[in-house]
């Protein structure tokens, strides 16, 4: 496991990420990728209040809802970064949406997913170097708009 | 790139079509109508619960005996009573007008509200916890939500509240604990009796100079009248009531901030 601090976040590099959705993708496994929430994605969606994932043993299309959270009041969708069938889900986080704020990159793990496309791998940002470019650009885009503070 | 806000007054409205009418236009923002404040009120008392939350939180044996129906929304937020002296306001817009965090989304949605209330002589403010208040009274009930691709914002100008019905909706572990959730209601939540008609002008006025959008009078597509119609039979099942599985939650909320536990009283 290798991670970096960058600009204030921690980011586990060795992963890969959606981060148009605030997703990290763990493709360590050859045929199951396990999916969270990433640090950006927890600090812009606010301290979550509920987290329902749907049962497992769905088809998903890339960008599809694969449950729903809220955060102040505000209701919004936890998409899937891949296609492929839901295999797991989090239990806990659901019980204790908390969770994934406290532990994103390990017990506040969102859910688990058989691809169904492998191709749409290569769409994610992946690499040391290009994640905590990513990671880096994304950062510093945000602080500009204000969406983060200093 | 919309240019034009598309107003929309459906005045009074049954219980159901005061939920469903704005669904279906956020499903119709979602497929490229132009953003769309809306606004009705709904003709009789009913109770509306959040998307998250357990129909278990709700004293649904009450709501029967007295006829309240209950429907549940596609945005967030706890159960509410609902009724004809609170004017329901909706903002729909696609998503990628939005910006910021969740919290920034939700705040710059309902700045223009703030906008309205004042203008019609409310001293509101949008305080810490995104609450539109006066002091330390909450006067707004707001959710959001992303249905589709649109983002939704909704709230209502409360000319009337009644607190007794408000309190006695919500399931509750024991008397003392129900006249404790009344009296922090009546604290916390306030009515503003002000011109309906002048906030609906006003928030007009101020939704469409924040979004850059010329406001027009408008009416639903067909799409969204197709859309109205499914989703007044999804609100009327009773799997869709019931929802999904939540947390059992270990108090009640009166308002941001302010909550009850089952066993004292927490201000968080």
């Amino acid at each position: 496991m290798s991670e970096q601090k960058i600009r204030g976040f921690i980011v586990r590099t060795d992963l890969a990420y959606d981060l148009d959705h605030h997703l990290w993708v763990d493709t360590s496994r050859s045929d199951v990728v396990r999916v969270g929430m990433d640090p950006l994605g927890v600090e812009t969606s606010g301290t979550l209040a509920q987290l329902v994932l749907h049962a497992p043993g769905g088809d998903y299309s890339r960008g599809q809802p694969v449950g729903s959270l809220e955060a102040e009041k505000y209701v919004g969708p936890v998409v899937t970064p891949l296609s492929g069938r839901v295999i797991a889900v989090n239990h806990q986080v659901a019980k204790d949406p908390g969770l994934v704020g406290r532990d994103p990159y390990g017990e506040g793990w969102l859910f688990e997913l058989t691809p169904s496309h492998p191709s749409e791998l290569a769409e994610l940002l992946a690499g040391e170097e290009e994640v905590a470019t990513g990671f880096e650009e994304r950062i510093r885009r945000y602080r500009i708009e204000g969406v983060l503070a200093e | 790139m919309a240019t034009v806000m598309r107003v929309i007054d459906f005045g009074e409205v049954s219980p159901l079509r005061s939920q469903t009418l704005w669904h279906a236009i956020a499903y119709g923002v979602s497929a490229g109508s132009p953003p769309t404040l809306s606004f009705m009120r709904p003709s009789h008392p009913y109770v509306s619960i959040g998307f998250h939350r357990r129909l278990g939180e709700l004293d649904l044996e009450w709501c029967r005996a007295t006829g309240l129906p209950v429907f549940r929304r596609m945005v967030g937020g706890g159960p509410v009573y609902l009724d004809g002296g609170q004017h329901f306001f909706q903002i729909s817009v696609p998503e990628a007008m939005t910006k910021g965090t969740r919290t920034q989304s939700i705040r710059a949605l309902l700045a223009p509200a703030v906008e309205a209330f004042r203008s019609v002589g409310i001293d509101a403010h949008l305080d810490e916890h995104s609450e539109i208040s006066v002091g330390t009274a909450k006067i707004c009930g707001h959710a959001a939500g992303q249905i589709g691709s649109a983002v939704v914002v909704v709230g209502n100008l409360i000319t009337s509240f009644d607190h007794q019905a408000a309190a006695r909706i919500i399931a509750t572990p024991t008397p003392t604990v129900a006249e404790a959730y009344l009296r922090l209601m009546r604290e916390y939540v306030k009515a503003t009796p002000a011109d309906p008609e002048a906030f609906r002008a006003a928030a007009a006025e101020a939704y469409a100079s924040e979004l850059g959008l010329v406001p027009e009078p408008g009416i639903m597509t067909k799409l969204e009248l197709l859309r109205l119609e499914e989703i007044d039979e999804q609100f009327q099942e009773p799997e869709w009531l019931e929802g999904s599985p939540a947390p059992v939650p270990t108090s009640v909320k009166v308002r941001a901030g302010i909550n009850l536990s089952l066993t004292r009283t927490e201000e968080t």
